[in-house]
């Protein structure tokens, strides 16, 4: 009886531990994993407002307006050199693409 | 081991798992966390740890001042082209909009031992985490004679935007045609790194319109110009030739209040008719008091993943009072950034995970060197891993190539967005 039962407790208890450990692990990155990016993106907010959204006839070129995909292209064009400003493209050159993408996909217009 | 055995077996370590994570959330709910000072860093600390925690930390702010005063733009009601009530924001949409817990004192003690602050009116609060983000103490006894002269009320430093900045500018109005205004720098670092030389843009643009015969003499305890150093002194040179006077290596060590007589280290005594003398600084007073400072005895110094005091274990440190890492300047917008790297560690850290392995500071800084035109210097910050520290990105960041009307605009964008991102 007790071998009997015993491979398959141990298969069984492997499955459920590996799936709900990594189930936990997969929730807990998702969330840290999440504020990291909103972490990233308030590096921004500064000038352009909290979560993207400027003040309105503030003084500072309103972000919100543009899908992400949109951004990342600006973001990338600072970054290049291609679209010339002020303070952008010194500070486009201070993140990876990698950062630029995360920003664009946190502040673009959903 | 049989099957029902082993289920019961399984159900209990499924029901420690749940009671884990259900344990990390309630950490999160049940901290209290209190932000001691509501400058740059402290609000935004407050603000971002509601936003990062979805509105479930439990967060109190206590700040003496009952609404915001922006030290950055203060160096424009100094030469008069502003009033204080234009950089001046309330309080209480952290309270109204972010359920953060507002109380105007000051904090008179902290027992870290106990996890304990004490206000100034007695009460006594308790915390799980402590964020303190007091800004700088002006060293008055760093220059001889200085306490005294500020209470004749024959200097003023006007570093910390308030009643002091109205009183410097009706000193400046009052001053007689033909008169010296003299600011002096101490060595770095200080807050504001081009603070003083703003302001000696904004006292010579008055002194242009108003009192052309006067000059502004700017007497630098530094080697030369501490930032935007080629700008400001183009400037001086090209909008106010005669008025703005550039001394470096002059090292205040006394003034005489009786007759307005300002020493220094090496050279001969000088003669002045507004005196705005900065002395030395440091962290602000609770920090010192709490035993913070442990770089030098005048700043903190924390770990850059999370701001905590290398002195004390939950206590985070933000803004000015750090012991700043590499071409990090002493900025409310490097106190802002701070505070958001820091309220995001803190609810990660409540919440069981990891905090975030690589921060990133950024750090913009505009001065109006007339009532229009402005020069600005950025930088980007990136964690060092291996380093353990910020460094700023080489080839990122830089200067304005020319003061511009354009940046003047952006500089005001700047102020109202970083308002509403802090107190908003």
């Amino acid at each position: 009886m007790r071998a009997k039962y015993l491979k398959p407790a141990i298969l069984v208890s492997i499955y459920l531990g590996l799936n709900h450990w990594s189930a936990a692990a997969f929730a807990q990155n998702t969330d840290a994993s999440n504020l990291y990016q909103r972490g990233l993106a308030a590096t921004c907010a500064n000038c352009h407002g909290t979560d993207g959204k400027g003040v309105v006839e503030g003084g500072m070129p309103l972000i919100n307006n543009l899908t992400s995909e949109q951004m990342l292209t600006q973001l990338k064009a600072f970054k290049s050199g291609a679209r010339e400003g002020t303070i952008m493209p010194q500070l486009a050159k201070g993140y990876s693409d990698e950062q630029l993408e995360t920003i664009a996909n946190q502040l673009g217009k959903k | 081991m049989d099957r029902r055995h082993f289920i019961g077996q399984s159900a209990a370590a499924l029901g420690l798992l749940a009671g884990f994570s259900g344990q990390a959330r309630a950490n999160l709910q049940k901290a209290e966390i209190l932000v001691i000072g509501g400058g740059y860093g402290g609000a935004t600390a407050a603000k971002y740890l509601r936003l990062f925690s979805n509105n479930t930390a439990k967060v109190t702010l206590i700040e003496p001042n009952a609404s915001f005063v922006s030290c950055p733009l203060s160096n424009l009601v100094i030469g008069g082209s502003r009033t204080l009530a234009d950089l001046t924001t309330p309080y209480d949409n952290l309270s109204k909009r972010h359920g953060i817990k507002i109380i105007q004192d000051s904090v008179a003690s902290i027992d870290a031992d106990k996890k304990t602050v004490k206000l100034a009116s007695g009460k006594t609060l308790r915390y799980d985490k402590a964020i303190v983000s007091p800004g700088v103490t002006l060293m008055m006894n760093s220059i001889e004679g200085l306490a005294q002269a500020n209470q004749a009320g024959v200097t003023l430093q006007a570093w910390k935007a308030g009643p002091e900045t109205v009183a410097l500018h009706k000193q400046l109005a009052a001053m007689r045609d033909g008169g010296t205004f003299v600011i002096s720098v101490p060595e770095a670092p200080y807050r504001c790194p081009p603070g003083p030389y703003e302001r000696a843009c904004q006292v010579a643009n008055y002194l242009k319109h108003n009192k052309p015969k006067s000059k502004v003499l700017i007497l630098d305890a530094n080697q030369d110009v501490t930032s935007k150093g080629a700008l400001f002194k183009k400037v001086w040179a090209e909008q106010y030739p005669g008025i703005v006077e550039y001394l470096p290596k002059y090292n205040v060590t006394a003034v005489d209040a009786k007759t307005k007589t300002i020493k220094f280290e090496v050279q001969d005594d000088i003669k002045a008719d507004v005196l705005n003398l900065l002395p030395a600084m440091s962290a602000g007073e609770i920090a010192v008091k709490t035993g913070l400072a442990n770089s030098n005895g005048r700043w903190v110094n924390v770990n850059w993943l999370n701001f905590e005091s290398t002195a004390q274990k939950d206590i985070h440190v933000l803004g000015d009072s750090i012991q700043v890492a590499n071409a990090m300047p002493k900025s409310g917008h490097m106190a802002n950034q701070h505070a958001k790297v820091a309220a995001a560690a803190i609810v990660a850290e409540l919440s069981g995970w990891e905090v975030n392995p690589a921060p990133v500071l950024t750090n913009t800084c505009y001065s109006f060197v007339n009532d229009r035109e402005v020069v600005h210097v950025a930088s980007v910050h990136q964690y060092n891993a291996a380093e353990k520290t910020f460094k700023p990105v080489p080839g990122a960041g830089g200067l304005s190539p020319a003061p511009s009307t354009l940046e003047g605009v952006y500089a005001w964008g700047w102020a109202h967005n970083i308002w509403a991102d802090s107190l908003g």
